[in-house]
């Protein structure tokens, strides 16, 4: 697996796309539940934020799907630097993220950070 | 040479950009302009002007005020357009363009912002750029300030691919990402 990280408004996907042999993205930047059907798994923290919702825990969710995944490409938003936000739920996503990324980023053969459309490898 | 800093608040972009853009006029013995952006509404931006100000002092710059329209520089006759330029930031001139006087949003400012900035870059040939990292909130905003952080990063970006150098500083400590 790949994992894709940066800031938002980065060009991670349109680097993803350059960079990797894939073809078929499924967005879930709506809330949408990853699709291990698609290439690119994009946009992981919008998923994230309706777990926060639901109230269950993503990185759950990408355990018990883990042999689903291993060839796929993962992007996700960094959102650890910012304001610590007002709302709950907001939070709480945060947070969740966070340990999401940490478990991707430990089972991940290769870790890309983008940064103004330029991609460096991490790991 | 044309270079992009980026990078958080007060990390210390403006003075690693002071320090490339001093080196570039030496080494090439051209004079060094710097380019302020800010159009000051209140005693606070006065207060940020004068530190900003002082911080520059005698290191060589002639200052040139431009809050909008970066690329009409070009056509001044007393500037000297194969010097070396420090512009100072991209995010306060997409800031001044995308509100009128009057305070309405202009739709077409992140485009204009874009091109003019590559003009610029592409004609001098040796401008440092600043801009500003706002990417890393968790917290979604308002439509306005949403497609405020697109337009600068959509400008960022398009920098980023002209420049030849690019450098995120954090607490003083540059990464080369270019």
């Amino acid at each position: 697996m790949i994992l894709i990280f940066g800031g938002a408004y980065q060009g991670k996907l349109e680097y993803a796309q350059k960079n990797y042999d894939v073809e078929t993205v499924c967005d879930c930047s709506n809330g949408e539940t990853p699709d291990f059907t698609k290439d690119i798994i994009y946009g992981l923290d919008g998923f994230v934020l309706e777990c926060a919702r639901q109230g269950r825990e993503a990185a759950d969710f990408f355990r018990d799907s883990r042999e689903k995944w291993q060839d796929k490409v993962l992007i996700s938003t960094d959102v650890s630097q910012g304001i610590v936000p007002v709302d709950a739920v907001m939070r709480a996503f945060r947070e969740m993220n966070g340990r999401l990324m940490l478990y991707l980023a430990e089972e991940a053969e290769q870790v890309v950070r983008v940064f103004c459309g330029i991609g460096r490898r991490e790991k | 040479m044309n270079i992009l800093i980026s990078g958080g608040c007060k990390n210390g972009k403006s003075f690693f950009a002071q320090r490339k853009a001093k080196e570039m006029a030496e080494s090439s013995g051209r004079p060094l302009y710097y380019i302020a952006t800010m159009i000051p509404h209140d005693d606070e931006d006065h207060a940020r002007i004068k530190r900003h100000i002082s911080e520059r002092a005698g290191w060589g710059f002639t200052t040139i005020e431009q809050g909008k329209n970066l690329a009409d520089i070009l056509d001044m006759p007393q500037i000297d357009k194969s010097g070396v330029f420090l512009m100072d930031s991209v995010t306060a001139l997409l800031g001044n363009e995308m509100f009128d006087d009057e305070g309405n949003y202009v739709e077409t400012a992140a485009e204009h912002v874009r091109e003019s900035v590559l003009k610029f870059a592409r004609e001098t040939g040796s401008t440092v750029f600043v801009s500003d990292y706002i990417y890393g909130d968790a917290d979604r905003y308002d439509e306005l300030t949403e497609c405020y952080r697109k337009s600068l990063a959509c400008v960022d970006r398009a920098l980023a691919a002209e420049c030849d150098e690019v450098y995120e500083i954090t607490y003083g400590m540059q990464e080369r990402w270019k």
